[in-house]
């Protein structure tokens, strides 16, 4: 064995640019995403040129699409699994009405409805993960489950109608809650105004992107460099291989369900300040865009697959996508097809062994 | 007797057709004849000059270490890989093989070594997949599916019932059946991919008899095995392949285990078994074990099993298939959990209760588990991600953070140092060969630094050379102080590696071997499988000897001493086909094995019973 297997050596230490180049090249096909994006941009400045470029009308295609994008980040955490959660949307839905109520009956500031919110989030993500992993209940079905629940509980809390959100008191102004509430993502509200940030300097920033792009982030990071990444991706990978290695793998599953939950809180009351209601439908079939974004992104539904830069890139597609076809005045039917297609379209792409024979030695 | 020759008569008709078919006219050339084979992956040759004759009636062996080519060269024949450069004959007829389907229509019948069974469905259902036979109003005739297909697994040895879910058979079981799926092919070119990895003794036994009845029919067969024992007895000639390139063609007669060694290594192999040297000395006692009992949820149930492993000692666990070999390890990493598990265990001095994995892991244990792919790796992933799985811990930085270099480095360390053969620490496991990948399982195991190492079946279906290396690795791992406890189906491994092997028969103890030079192998190899198959007096504690006696005329299984491969004379092989003796024995003894099949391997390298 000495004569045939020498040529072991880690080529990771080669770093000659021609390798960096080399190394870069799968990474380049695997994220044929960005070319997606490209694509999409592309044909929005050509068409709609100035209108599509400028700042109110991007802010407010991602203000759209924030809080599905941050379900998406969610839904990427439990595809990695090897499970799926169909209950973003109607989480997402409940806790846009509980922060609603929240703001109209009791008059609580924005800073104890987040936190509530996420909470409530995080203890029905919770159930799911119970229900998958100890009561082992398929996560397709104990999320539908969920899906249903999580709609009846926020339809009975708001007795079927929608709630507004700018709740203006005795003087017919808006009270200081709903004002501060607004922040949270009602076009032309921006937060942390006066803090210089990169991109924006001091003007403040529209919080569904801030929102959108910290969570992206922080579970990147999370996902990337923690050990809790390592064992989403091995539980997802191999179950059985992840427990022989001392993986806790009810433990990984409860958390990412839970965690998806909890950023369905998050992307509750933005929802809400956004439509500046929360509506008892809110959120219905957002669960499809997020997984859209995702697998867009390159998620592989058998789990162990897939980033959250991915399904950032694939959520940023979709929400251009809609702009772009909005601005061109595509009508509402037709961009559920083109939607769908771009589904497929980016599946097919991602899998060249298609265009291949199988090769599997 | 009779009724097995009656079934096989009857399941043998695809054959016999074949056996007509063989003859097509005056062509008297090779049934199959592949020349200069060059096929390339993305960055990486994997075959130039490959050749391949197999004349009809005959047994081809084709060797090579893994990674050498076989398998791409045998997809390429299945039809699996089309870009191939080169030209195919069949009866002295070029073809192109570009799918499958095409490859079936030449009559090539493929057993790969990855099993392709579906687990849902049953015995019989499996081995019809795609030629379910019709009743008249056009449903599945499940009857004469079920009558066929029991008479294929009878043929076989096997006595699953045809409509018991392949999901509940054991893997040997599982191989057999896939065995019969092929019968069940009109075939005249049969390829088995390592068809015998899983199979225990009797059944290979039973197995080749099956290949003898075919070659008889006129059937040409390519044989991969690592056995090398295996050829000797089957294959009429033996094809080398080493890197992608033909490197040879001898007919078996003619060769010897070292020639085959070195045509595929590239040099002479002098020990398989690492041996030499002084004793290892043994430490205190790392593990002691008593009465361990388990109900684990569909495997064999355990009863009171007592055993310990002293630092620096190599323990062997001897047994057929579903005597629970496997079960004592898993139960003992706690992978059954705490429930489930009883008796009382004591790890390095201290009282000790399987919990999880994790726990077992923290405790200094590591476990190589029996199936590397279902089992062991993220097959998704990369070296680095699976090698620092297990022990992730240790590069823990604040907030869980990985320190990514720390791993590195220590990643590197272990697959440099145990050679892995890997384009980088990124490349995912999936495009290794089986021996790098079961290396990558070690460098995992390894670096989770255990003092006691459980490992099953831990060469199974790796190539010579990575076996000698990872016979090389255990010896050296006692010698620095780790108790390893180790399952194998192989004996001679078993008998060559370990300084104790115990033997375990239906979930108890049946006796204890001790490493001790005096009696010959065939005495050790005897009494190892008396006790294997002892079903009556089951002897538990430490006096498992008695129970062993070797039982005269028994010398059923024991192809050539594999310590020893320059030696081609080997004088033990009572396998041999010529050796009319022995034939009736063997498979009586396969009949009283029950249907779970045997499972130890031939071959005895010195050491012997107590």
């Amino acid at each position: 064995m000495t004569g045939t297997l020498t040529d072991a050596p880690d080529k990771e230490q080669a770093r000659t640019p021609l390798a960096r180049v080399a190394r870069l090249l799968p990474v380049l096909g695997s994220l044929q995403g960005y070319i997606g994006l490209v694509l999409v941009l592309l044909i929005g400045i050509v068409t709609q040129g100035d209108v599509f470029l400028s700042e109110t009308n991007l802010t407010n295609a991602v203000g759209a699409f924030s809080s599905r994008g941050i379900l998406a980040v969610g839904v990427t955490l439990v595809i990695l699994t090897a499970g799926i959660d169909l209950s973003v949307g109607s989480l997402m839905g409940f806790c846009s009405m509980a922060a609603a109520l929240l703001l109209v009956n009791e008059q609580m500031p924005v800073w104890q409805i987040m936190p509530l919110c996420m909470l409530a989030g995080a203890a029905l993500g919770l159930v799911n993960g119970i229900g998958t992993s100890v009561l082992r209940i398929q996560s397709f079905v104990m999320t539908l489950a969920m899906l249903s629940i999580a709609r009846g509980l926020d339809r009975e809390m708001s007795d079927n109608v929608s709630v507004g959100t700018q709740v203006a008191g005795p003087d017919g102004t808006l009270t200081p809650e709903a004002e501060a509430f607004q922040q949270l993502g009602t076009p032309g509200h921006n937060v942390l105004e006066g803090v210089w940030l990169p991109f924006v300097g001091k003007e403040g920033v529209y919080f569904p992107v801030l929102a959108f792009v910290v969570v992206c982030v922080a579970f990147h990071l999370l996902l990337s460099r923690t050990t809790f990444g390592r064992h989403v991706y091995a539980v997802g990978g191999n179950p059985t291989a992840a427990r022989l290695s001392g993986i806790n793998v009810t433990f990984v599953t409860i958390a990412v369900f839970t965690l998806s939950g909890m950023l369905a809180g998050i992307a509750g009351p933005i929802d809400a300040a956004y439509s500046a209601a929360a509506d008892p439908l809110a959120g219905t079939s957002y669960e499809l865009d997020a997984i859209a974004a995702a697998v867009i992104g390159g998620a592989s539904l058998r789990g162990g697959k897939g980033t959250i830069v991915g399904t950032f890139i694939g959520a940023l597609i979709l929400t251009l996508l809609d702009n772009v076809l909005g601005l061109n005045a595509v009508s509402d039917n037709w961009q559920l097809v083109i939607k769908g297609s771009i589904v497929v379209l980016a599946v097919v792409l991602q899998r060249p062994d298609l265009f291949r024979r199988k090769e599997k030695a | 007797m009779t009724a097995r020759r009656a079934a096989t008569g009857r399941a043998v008709e695809g054959g016999a057709a074949t056996g007509r078919r063989t003859r097509p006219g005056p062509h008297a050339g090779p049934l199959l004849a592949m020349r200069a084979i060059a096929k390339s992956f993305p960055g990486v040759r994997a075959l130039r000059g490959a050749r391949l004759t197999v004349h009809a009636g005959e047994v081809v062996a084709l060797l090579g270490e893994n990674g050498a080519g076989k398998s791409t060269l045998m997809s390429i024949l299945a039809g699996v890989h089309t870009d191939y450069e080169g030209t195919i004959e069949c009866d002295g007829v070029p073809v192109t093989i570009h799918s499958p389907k095409a490859a079936q229509a030449l009559g090539i019948g493929m057993i790969h070594q990855e099993l392709n069974l579906v687990p849902e469905l049953t015995a019989a259902e499996n081995i019809f997949l795609g030629r379910e036979p019709r009743t008249p109003r056009g449903t599945v005739d499940y009857r004469a599916m079920d009558r066929r297909a029991a008479e294929l697994l009878t043929r076989l040895g096997l006595e699953v019932p045809p409509r018991r879910p392949v999901k509940h058979c054991r893997i040997a079981e599982q191989q057999l059946i896939e065995v019969a799926k092929a019968l069940n092919l009109d075939v005249r070119l049969l390829v088995m991919d390592e068809p015998t990895s899983a199979l225990a003794d009797a059944e290979v036994r039973r197995l080749f008899e099956v290949i003898r009845d075919l070659t008889a029919d006129g059937v040409g067969v390519v044989y991969i095995s690592h056995r090398l024992e295996e050829l000797e007895e089957i294959a009429d000639s033996v094809t080398v392949l080493r890197d992608g390139e033909y490197v040879g063609e001898r007919a078996m007669a003619d060769t010897d285990r070292s020639e085959l060694v070195r045509l595929m290594v590239g040099r002479t192999m002098d020990e398989l078994y690492p041996r030499g040297g002084e004793q290892r000395s043994e430490g205190p006692v790392r593990l002691e074990v008593s009465g361990l009992s388990c109900v684990p949820e569909g495997g064999s149930r355990l009863h009171g099993i007592d055993l310990s492993v002293r630092a620096g000692e190599i323990v062997g666990l001897a047994g057929l298939m579903g005597a629970g070999r496997s079960e004592v390890l898993q139960a003992l990493f706690g992978a059954y959990g705490a429930g489930r598990v009883g008796g009382s265990v004591t790890l390095d001095g201290q009282p000790y209760r399987p919990r999880s994995p994790k726990h077992a892991l923290r405790k200094g244990m590591a476990l190589v588990a029996e199936d590397r792919k279902a089992q062991s790796l993220v097959l998704a992933n990369t070296v680095r991600f699976n090698t620092s799985l297990a022990s992730l811990d240790r590069y823990r930085r604040p907030w869980h953070t990985v320190d990514r270099r720390r791993e590195r480095e220590a990643v590197a360390e272990q697959v440099d140092g145990l050679r892995v053969k890997a384009p980088s620490l990124n490349a995912n496991v999936d495009t290794l060969s089986g021996g790098n990948q079961q290396k990558v399982v070690l460098a995992k195991c390894l670096l989770a630094r255990p003092s006691l190492l459980l490992m099953d079946e831990p060469t199974r279906g790796i190539d010579v050379g990575a076996k000698a290396e990872i016979h090389e690795l255990m010896d050296r791992l006692a010698r620095q102080g780790t108790g390893i406890l180790a399952v194998s189906s192989e004996l001679p491994e078993l008998i060559g590696m370990c300084d104790r092997v115990l033997v375990l028969c239906e979930g108890r103890l049946t006796g204890e071997f001790h490493r001790d030079a005096a009696n010959g192998p065939r005495a050790e190899q005897e009494a190892l499988l008396t006790a294997a198959m002892a079903r009556e007096d089951v002897v538990t504690g430490t006096g498992g000897g008695d129970a062993a006696e070797p039982t005269a005329g028994d010398g059923t299984t024991d192809p050539a001493d594999p310590t020893d491969p320059a030696d081609p004379t080997d004088p033990a092989d009572p396998t041999d086909p010529t050796d009319p003796d022995d034939r009736p024995d063997t498979t009586d003894t396969t009949d009283t094995t029950d249907t779970a099949g045997t499972d130890d391997d031939a071959g005895t390298p010195g050491g012997d019973h107590r």
